[in-house]
């Protein structure tokens, strides 16, 4: 290699630093430029999340150990409603009570809605949208409405006992005991509730299938049924369990509707919350249960993520 | 295979804001850091809003002293009355309204604990309209002051059997003014009025037909009917526990637990329900409907009493005087007890303006003789309270 070969070799190493540092100054400014806007765009909803979530949990917490009290009679940090709690005689079994009810509520949703979603998104073609929203458009409706509508309806003079009176199936004094103050109607009227929400990410789901897959299925000489359980099922699962959780999670703490419609033996978690907060003003007892199920379903959710992460599904 | 859902989200916005909330995820921020910050931000927040409930209740509790008081006409005359819904109908205020006042602002509670905290969390209004056992609970927050009685001209008519039910520690903190009683309702075409006891709630010849609502009180009804020896407002343990274990025995028996009203007036209409635990109201309602009768057990009747409570910082304290007395009025009384079907405290009705059926039910032609014991048992505050409301839940859950 000559001096000059050498000298020109040199000045390009140089240049080419000179062009790494420049392009590494570059890419560093980008990358803040980035991290900047980023921090901007999530500001809002982090704030948002922190102001009316943690805050109100943080205080919730506080309530529950007594480090902040409401009445004066209320004892200063304190663990006692956390033992009332984890060793008094009903509560935890009231709290596996909601939890049964929430998984009872939430399959059956999930298996009435899958249908609905299924045909919304394969089969229903170009009037998919309206047919969605002719299912949506009763539930914008208030909850409470519908539930007490429903009332109307199971309860002992209500449409489903006077029709069965008038076409001779039940006689004039008779009515179906569990129709109404049953636990069969709070599963009835929750899941009536939450089929159309459950049948959205569902739908979101299937409408996003690659249909090439269903076809390629076909080709390879698959029935039906085979494609459905092999290619369908399992790609649409992450809307399948997101469904889930969007039902499991509010219905544990559910109280409104075995308040209105469960009779004297449908006494859920939800109530016993609810009681302690409203009719009892017994807040620190009231947090401590607040928090234990925000506690739980934060470990359910993480178990959700853990073992049912949506990709691992999918793939 | 990429699922769909993946190549979906990675285009358009959608996928810009997620590959821009991945990379704040895996910067040096990171997730962590993140969580940090906002648990951080959290507290500082949690913080904040601590010190300004505190600055609140330290404020509360100072009160306004009788001689920093401005004269009416000073005041700023904008009545602000927290109620319950309906209670804001004009004719309950009318005098107030004719003596030029303007009319006051109204915001509604659905409960009194639900009212208690708001307040103490910094709420403000003049008057509000709690029943009396919770009196006590506010003055121990500091949040009301007690009422000149000599500024409410007819506070000499109320009801002194009443009017002991608003006074704490020697003080009138409660002007009370209407009542009621929690008794039985039942029908007759299938129930005994001769018994007139609340055992009619857990009788076993009345399986699948007897209402509750969803209070402890129903652990008192149960306590006049055992005869238990300490007092129904303090139990003792024992006693709260032969009280639990007696309803949970009599659940068996129940139809519902009531907590819409209205939910309970149509079972005993459609003969669902025999024997509920009812407000006297429901009597008003359904006399001419069905068979009914309005039981005002022997063991003594528990009653509900409810008054005007005046604002510690009350900035318009002759307004507020001014509004309680056209409420302890014998017009108001007469109209309360016709259309709703409550009593009302003053004693100075005219008895011939009333339906008579409902004169006799409420005991109106002696109020005094019919609200004091042993008759009527006017709720009072529980001092373990949270005792009561855990025997409930057991109850309830059972």
């Amino acid at each position: 290699m000559g001096r000059g070969q050498g000298v020109l070799t040199a000045t390009g190493t140089a240049v080419e630093a000179h062009e790494r540092a420049h392009l590494s100054e570059e890419a560093r400014r980008a990358r803040r430029r980035a991290r900047a806007s980023t921090l901007g765009l999530a500001s809002s909803p982090v704030g948002y999340l922190v102001l009316f979530f943690l805050v109100p949990v943080i205080l919730v917490a506080m309530y529950s150990v007594g480090a902040l009290t409401l009445l004066p009679k209320d004892e200063y940090l304190s663990l006692q409603p956390w033992r009332d709690l984890l060793f008094g005689s009903i509560y935890l079994g009231v709290f596996w009570r909601s939890v049964q009810m929430a998984l009872i509520v939430s399959v059956g949703a999930v298996l009435l809605a899958y249908p609905i979603a299924y045909v919304l998104a394969l089969v229903a073609g170009g009037r998919k949208y309206t047919l969605l929203l002719l299912i949506i458009a009763p539930f914008l409706t208030s909850y409470l409405l519908r539930v007490l509508a429903l009332r109307v309806i199971l309860q002992e003079e209500g449409v489903v006992n006077s029709f069965l009176r008038t076409i001779g199936a039940l006689g004039a004094d008779q009515s179906i005991g569990w129709l109404y103050n049953s636990r069969f109607a709070v599963y009835f009227v929750l899941i009536y509730v939450w089929i159309p929400f459950v049948a959205l990410p569902i739908f979101v789901a299937l409408d996003n299938l690659d249909l090439a897959l269903l076809e390629a299925s076909s080709d390879l000489g698959a029935s039906r049924w085979r494609t459905f359980r092999s290619v369908t099922l399992p790609l649409s699962m992450p809307g399948v369990i997101g469904a889930f959780i969007f039902v499991f999670i509010p219905t544990i703490g559910e109280y409104i509707t075995p308040l209105l419609v469960g009779g004297p033996d449908n006494f859920m978690f939800g109530n016993a919350i609810q009681g302690a907060f409203l009719a009892g003003f017994d807040w620190q007892f009231g947090s401590a249960m607040s928090m234990f199920l925000v506690l739980v379903v934060m470990a359910l959710i993480a178990i959700f993520g853990r073992y049912l992460n949506v990709r691992t599904v999918s793939e | 295979m990429a699922p769909p859902y993946d190549a979906l989200s990675s285009e358009g916005w959608g996928g810009v804001m997620r590959s821009e909330l991945d990379g704040l995820m895996r910067t040096p921020l990171g997730r962590r850091a993140l969580l940090r910050y906002m648990g951080a931000a959290a507290l500082l927040g949690g913080s904040g809003v601590l010190a300004a409930c505190r600055r609140e209740a330290t404020r509360n509790t100072a009160g306004t002293t009788p001689t920093s008081r401005a004269p009416i006409d000073e005041e700023p005359g904008d009545l602000k009355v927290f109620e319950w819904a309906g209670y804001d109908a004009k004719w309950i205020w009318r005098d107030y309204a004719q003596d030029g006042f303007d009319d006051p602002k109204f915001a509604f509670f659905t409960n009194t604990e639900q009212a208690i905290a708001k307040t103490a969390g910094g709420y403000t209004w003049d008057i509000s309209h709690p029943e009396t056992e919770y009196v006590q609970d506010y003055v121990e927050l500091g949040l009301i002051q007690p009422w000149d009685t000599s500024l409410i001209p007819n506070f000499v008519d109320l009801n002194p059997a009443l009017e002991e039910h608003g006074q704490f520690e020697g003080e009138q903190y409660n002007i009370v003014l209407d009542w009621g009683y929690s008794g039985v309702i039942i029908r007759t075409d299938h129930v005994d009025p001769s018994i007139n006891s609340y055992s009619y709630l857990f009788d076993d010849d009345l399986e699948g037909r007897i209402s509750w609502f969803d209070t402890p009180a129903i652990l008192q009804q149960a306590g006049l009917v055992l005869a238990i020896e300490s007092s129904i407002w303090d139990m003792s343990a024992e006693d709260l526990q032969t009280c639990k274990e007696y309803c949970i025995e009599k659940k068996k028996n129940l139809h519902s637990i009531w907590v819409d009203y209205t939910q309970m007036w149509d079972d005993v209409r459609q003969d669902n329900v025999w024997a509920a635990y009812s407000w006297q109201d429901t009597y008003a309602w359904l006399r001419e409907e069905v068979p009914v009768q309005y039981i005002k057990p022997k063991e003594g009747v528990l009653s509900w009493a409810e008054g005007l409570i005046l604002f510690a910082d009350s900035q318009n304290y002759h307004h507020a005087h001014e509004y309680a007395d056209a409420w302890a009025s014998p017009e108001v009384g007469t109209r309360m007890t016709n259309a709703w079907g409550y009593g009302h405290a003053n004693t100075q009705i005219d008895l011939s303006d009333l339906d008579q059926d409902l004169v006799e039910v409420f005991g109106l032609d002696d109020p005094i003789a019919a609200l004091s014991e042993p008759n009527s048992l006017i709720f009072r505050h529980l001092p373990n309270r949270d005792s009561y409301n855990r025997a409930w839940d057991e109850v309830k859950a059972s």
